[in-house]
């Protein structure tokens, strides 16, 4: 099996793997209890949250609180800070997570300020954002790293332009992206009132996240009951996920310039081998949504987004499958939606070019030799299917 | 241990002439294999009823399982006593005492049916004699008696060995037992419509094997694992059933480079009914059975089922033909398979449908146009490679 969907979800890493099975092996006790095996859970907890932060590089400014995820995580922050009456700004490619529930304050005559005009490939133009001030936006929310594209909206920058322009303007970025994948500095949290990470994109389990947020702020909990984690988010914290997510953060975070250059080093090899296939097979068309450069501090080198009409992606995608290859169509959140894809015609796709498209992610699993299969399959897959698409383009 | 009777009442069984015992042999074996799990009961066939025997533990079990046997019209929970007068009323009071308490008012009635003539009281005799100790005891705390609206029935049943004393009735699925008349081959997809032409053929006493068409290179596997979810429901149903699965890719895109556009689902569906025949006739079906409904989409025209229909000598029944989608969806939620056809499917309509299908296909055209691909070797080659899933050892799978 070739994976290439890791901006899906990861499989989990041995080593976290054996921290989870160990702690669900012994770490039973309720963390809120007053015996001693509650409070060696609670330490544990804390434990978790020392080497989260030092990973992280979060400082004493900010508060970590364990949420299921990080779609909870962004509700969490954006319920429980804005909910409803505060003007909040968004660019329009989030993942749904953060666009419905500002979406849903519409319902509350809270409409939320969309500034989708404001991008530029898939990145918010900075040089128009002075309009969050003329607007009295309190929020800006906006992706780490795009979910569909990998293009980064880079937090020093954002908050850089903030402060000279809005400077009334909170920022608050899902960074479930972008964990594992860029290094968060002190600096970065200086700008940054609430970041959501997920534990399942690096290599940890499904069911933990985080909420890392400005403790200065209070937040209205979604989750009413036991007042646990100080009352922002009730229910029993769950021990043995909270020691995967830190080990797999951990990981992750002394991993990272290794990675970054695996990952280059991949990508580069697919867009390379996909230009290629472009000049061998004259009927192949590929158009780059996310970008081609190596800046990172305008694109994730860990996902590649591509369009190559008239070959659709589902059916390209099916092909592969059938050839044990597993990539991304769209976001994995949505994708069992027939509509398409938000982000993509949002950065100016044409209805076909987003439903002609694919996303390859990587992690530090895949090899060149995934690439290179990858990209001769998709080359027969293309050219098998191209003829069908042709005919029907034609008579459309 | 305390025990409980199950009076199992047929449906149409009632009205067989000579045939009846066959009838009433598969009902038994039917509901002996539906109640396999239930541990030390026993079944017996008497003069128009089944009985059960089980534990009072296991009774309510036992509804649960009978639900799903085609054939039962209801069924009843009840104590196996003598038809002894003070002992039944003894049982009513304690039954209508609860409810009494509750309610402070209530109208009740005893009924009484004697399969056992030779019984010396006649059913208004024993109505009588059961009600008047009932009331004796509870009149004076709100029990009143009322044939015509009573909100509780004591019912007793006198057969010549056991009877039957009981308060409730629950509907059964009705129609024939499965296996009664034989075997069919439904054409199963994972709408909402197939599944329940597959239901009511086995309410008409038939076993139904099922057959699905598999595209999953184009589709991925989403289908057919729903597929097998909604087989593995209608199994329940009957028990027996198989799931032929053809992989149907090569056909389709065939069909779709070589024949005109316009055509293309009605030619699907003769390749499919030409499929089904085949399997039909090697698994000893003895027609076959799809969910069309006239009108509902383009491929269901009276024209068009009649250019489907004429590639098979086997009979074809399709339930559905009258129900509006509003009667349809109402069996499907019944029967339990609704959630899941209406789960979203992955599906290339672009790919596969034309944008303006035929309504009044003509054979002599189709035909043609299936001279344009090699329809018959396709066909060898879809039925060699299909695979046959024994639902009875599915849940073990899913």
């Amino acid at each position: 099996m070739i994976y290439l969907d890791n901006a899906a979800t990861t499989p989990i890493t041995p080593k976290v793997m054996d921290v989870l099975k160990e702690s669900m092996d012994s770490d039973f006790a309720n963390p809120g209890t007053i015996y001693s095996i509650g409070l060696d859970a609670k330490k544990l907890i804390d434990r978790a949250k020392e080497d989260i932060a030092i990973a992280l590089n979060i400082p004493s400014t900010h508060k970590i609180i364990f949420t299921s995820g990080g779609s909870e995580s962004n509700n969490l922050f954006i319920k429980g800070h804005y909910f409803p009456d505060k003007k909040v700004a968004y660019l329009g490619l989030e993942h749904p997570s953060v666009r419905e529930p500002l979406e849903y304050f519409s319902s509350f005559g809270n409409d939320p300020f969309n500034m989708l005009k404001y991008q530029t490939q898939g990145r918010l133009d900075l040089k128009n954002i002075s309009v969050l001030s003329d607007t009295r936006s309190k929020l800006l929310c906006l992706s780490h790293v795009n979910n569909e594209l990998g293009t980064v909206n880079d937090p020093v920058s954002v908050y850089d332009a903030l402060c000279e322009n809005s400077p009334d303007t909170r920022l608050f970025m899902d960074g479930v992206q972008a964990v594992g994948i860029f290094k968060l500095s002190s600096t970065i949290w200086r700008g940054l009132s609430g970041y959501s990470v997920s534990g399942h994109k690096i290599h940890g389990p499904k069911g933990i996240g985080l909420l890392i947020y400005d403790a200065k702020l209070s937040i209205t909990p979604i989750i009413h009951g036991g007042h646990q984690q100080d009352g922002v988010r009730s229910g029993t914290p769950p021990v043995p996920l909270i020691r995967a997510i830190a080990k797999a953060i951990s990981i992750a975070s002394e991993r990272i310039d290794e990675m970054q250059e695996h990952y280059e080093f991949l990508k580069n090899r697919l867009i390379q081998g996909l230009y290629d296939l472009s000049d061998h097979i004259p009927e192949l068309n590929i158009r780059f949504n996310s970008l081609v450069d190596d800046d990172h501090k305008r694109q994730s080198p860990s996902i590649v987004n591509f369009s190559f009409p008239p070959v659709e992606g589902e059916v390209l995608l099916h092909h592969l499958e059938a050839k044990g290859i597993f990539v991304g169509l769209g976001s994995a959140c949505s994708a069992s939606s027939k509509k398409p894809s938000r982000i993509l015609l949002g950065i100016g796709l044409s209805v076909e070019e987003t439903r002609c498209s694919l996303r390859i992610s990587f992690s530090g699993n895949n090899t060149i030799n995934d690439i290179d299969v990858f990209l001769e399959e998709f080359s027969i897959a293309y050219k098998n299917l191209y003829p069908t698409f042709l005919r029907m383009n034609r008579k459309n | 241990m305390e025990t409980r009777t199950l009076l199992i009442r047929y449906d149409e069984i009632g009205l067989k002439g000579r045939n009846r015992k066959h009838f009433e042999n598969q009902l038994v074996k039917n509901i002996r294999y539906a109640l396999r799990g239930i541990q030390n009961i026993k079944i017996n066939k008497i003069h128009g009823r089944i009985l059960g025997f089980v534990n009072l533990a296991d009774a309510d079990k036992c509804i649960d399982y009978l639900n799903f046997v085609p054939g039962i019209a209801s069924i009843s929970i009840g104590h196996s006593m003598e038809p002894d007068f003070d002992k039944i009323a003894k049982l009513g009071i304690s039954l209508i005492q609860t409810k009494l308490q509750d309610l402070g008012q209530l109208k009740f009635c005893v009924r009484t049916r004697r399969s056992n003539k030779s019984f010396p009281s006649t059913s208004k005799e024993f109505n009588f004699e059961v009600g008047s100790r009932i009331m004796e005891t509870l009149s004076s705390k709100g029990l009143s008696v009322d044939i015509n609206r009573a909100d509780f029935v004591l019912e007793v049943e006198i057969g010549p060995q056991k009877t039957i004393v009981f308060d409730n009735r629950v509907p059964g699925l009705k129609g024939l037992p499965v296996g009664s008349s034989g075997q069919v081959l439904s054409l199963l997809s994972g709408g909402i419509d197939s599944p329940v032409s597959t239901f009511k053929l086995m309410t008409r006493g038939c076993r139904v094997h099922s057959i699905f068409f598999d595209n999953r290179t184009f589709l991925g596997r989403g289908g057919y694992d729903k597929v097998i979810r909604l087989a593995n429901i209608l199994n329940r149903y009957q028990g027996g059933g198989k799931l032929f699965v053809i992989p149907f890719q090569d056909i389709q895109v065939a069909i779709r480079d070589h024949c005109h556009d316009m055509n293309r689902v009605v030619l699907y569906r003769r390749m499919m009914y030409r499929i089904s025949n085949v399997l039909a006739e090697l698994n000893n079906c003895h027609a076959l059975v799809t969910g069309e409904s006239v009108g509902q989409v383009a491929s269901q025209t009276l024209k068009n089922l009649a250019a489907v229909s004429c590639v098979t000598q086997m009979s074809v029944f399709r339930p559905l033909i009258g129900m509006n989608k509003h009667e349809i969806i109402k069996d499907a939620k019944k029967i339990g398979t609704f959630d899941i056809s209406i789960e979203a499917q992955p599906d290339c309509c672009s790919v596969f449908m034309p944008d303006h299908p035929t309504t009044r296909s003509k054979i002599k055209y189709l035909e043609s146009d299936e001279r344009l691909f090699p329809w018959e070797e396709l066909m060898a080659q879809a039925l060699a490679s299909v695979e046959i899933i024994n639902l009875d050892e599915l849940n073990s799978r899913v």
